[in-house]
């Protein structure tokens, strides 16, 4: 049976798991209201970004109403020792959770139980930071340079980030969902140091819910944000061509160079052809690999929460590997037009061990494919 | 002056072959291109485009009047309400002055597709204008 609960219940969306995904999680479900189920699995999509149950539940008049219920990614579920059998179609299910802010029969699962055995189903423990960590040490290549990538015959990749929105360094704690949306519109003035026109933009899409997302639409997460992405990344170099690839696993799977052939970069020319990556020249100082990034089309949000940019755009971004497990990320944002001067942001990315990046084509999501 | 107009045929050209889909565009709210149309009466309606860039840290760019090409010489923005006032100045092909300003209000600025709609004046005639964003 079907109760929704018209209780505030905002804090419901804050006890999940933040919820990095190409759609805005705020946007998609109303954090207001709470949604509880019962019934029979129909269906099981075990698919990215989010998988996907599907519930007949039964109204006391005895109408049958088939729910979509989003119960997070494949990836952190089979991490958690969750599987595509791990329950069954035809087992009964009682699901609390979080319905869309639409008219779709459709929810986010914050619990799931079979009904059965009384078994919670795909609990994802909170992530602790460091806890992958070995404290091993930096692995290197034979001549003393830092690795980005795995040691010789291991798996891994980069994946979650420790923050979730881009905030400039010195503004303090900001608390912010897992879209990056501020609990306090005020704290804009903190997050950086906006013009007039940016700081306005960025407030719209933040009360607008993200609901204008370029992710949403499949498109590219160009500057730093790719760093902040839920599916993961990995670093590839080649060292005798002179570059390093950057293989983003999620959304429409990018890769991008970083030239580490000494090439200036020509601003003027770059700007004729701007991209969502821009050009990239990289270079090592020390144990950090500094990389200078510019020719940015306008086309994506810079970081998650929907900060601005312009073609002006120049990044210096610099990457460290204190120890094997740990990543950490440092960009520098000069945006003249958009920025009344550069700023600087920086957070940690942890390494996951002995797993390859998963599929994930974002024209195969949910709303696309089967969701209707 | 025959290639100029050339260049400018061949830029309405290539607007009006632009797709319908639009580029998605996160930047200042302004830029890009945007086409659309104004008259005094809803019978009476001319075509205009306008491309809106950066120039240096300010936008600028130019209203094409058919195969005319005004730069606009001044844009204010009013971020509170979205409110927006242009200006552009210059010459026809016999050298008359043109001058036009328009004072409108952005609407839907997280869509690919915004609009900017309001009041336009050029020279001694008043009307109202709706550009869509390409």
């Amino acid at each position: 049976m079907m109760r929704v609960l018209a209780a505030s219940l905002s804090m419901l969306l804050l006890l999940v798991a933040p919820l990095p995904a190409h759609h805005s999680h705020s946007a998609t479900y109303d954090g207001e209201r709470q949604v509880t189920l019962q019934g029979v699995v129909t269906r099981i999509e075990w698919v990215n970004p989010h998988a996907y149950l599907f519930v007949d539940d039964a109204e006391s008049d005895g109408t049958v109403t088939n729910w979509a219920v989003e119960v997070g990614r494949p990836f952190d579920l089979e991490r958690a020792g969750w599987t595509n059998t791990s329950l069954k179609v035809g087992e009964v299910v009682s699901v609390r959770g979080v319905p869309a802010r639409s008219q779709s029969k459709r929810a986010f699962g914050a619990s799931i139980t079979r009904v059965s055995d009384k078994q919670q189903l795909f609990v994802v423990p909170a992530a602790k930071p460091g806890a992958q960590a070995k404290k091993e040490p930096t692995p290197r290549w034979p001549d003393g340079q830092v690795r980005l990538g795995p040691r010789p015959g291991e798996k891994g990749f980069w994946g979650r980030a420790s923050a979730v929105g881009m905030v400039e360094n010195k503004a303090g704690d900001i608390r912010m969902n897992g879209d990056a949306l501020l609990f306090d519109l005020a704290d804009a003035d903190r997050v950086a140091p906006f013009r007039p026109w940016s700081r306005a933009l960025y407030l719209f899409r933040q009360r607008n819910l993200l609901v204008d997302d370029p992710l949403s639409r499949c498109l590219a997460p160009g500057g730093p944000r790719q760093f902040q992405g839920a599916y993961g990344f990995q670093f590839v170099e080649q060292r005798e061509l002179k570059r390093i690839l950057v293989l983003l696993g999620g959304e429409n799977r990018n890769w991008h160079p970083i030239f580490m052939d000494g090439r200036k970069l020509n601003t003027e020319e770059l700007a004729a052809s701007p991209t969502y990556y821009g050009t990239s020249s990289g270079r090592w100082e020390k144990d950090t690999l500094v990389v200078e990034t510019t020719g940015f089309n306008e086309r994506f949000w810079l970081g998650n929460g929907g900060l601005p940019s312009t073609t002006a755009l120049r990044l210096t971004e610099r990457f460290s590997r204190p120890d094997y497990a740990t990543l950490r990320y440092e960009v520098t944002v000069d945006d003249a037009r958009a920025y009344t001067r550069p700023w600087t942001a920086a957070w940690t990315v942890e390494w996951v061990p002995d797993r390859e990046i998963q599929e994930y084509f974002c024209e195969e999501n949910a709303e696309t494919t089967f969701i209707r | 002056m025959r290639n100029r107009t050339f260049i400018l045929l061949l830029l309405l050209s290539v607007l009006s072959w632009t797709p319908a889909s639009g580029l998605a565009q996160e930047g200042h709210p302004l830029t890009g291109s945007w086409t659309g149309d104004w008259g005094p009466s809803p019978t009476e309606r001319s075509n205009i485009t306008l491309v809106m860039e950066w120039e240096g840290e300010k936008i600028g760019g130019f209203v094409l009047l058919g195969a005319t090409s005004v730069p606009i010489v001044a844009v204010a923005v009013n971020v509170a309400d979205w409110t927006v006032r242009l200006e552009a100045k210059g010459k026809d092909a016999k050298g008359n002055a043109i001058d036009v300003a328009a004072d409108g209000r952005l609407e839907n600025i997280g869509s690919a597709h915004r609009t900017l709609t309001g009041t336009w004046s050029q020279g001694t005639a008043k009307g109202d204008f709706k550009i869509t964003r390409d």
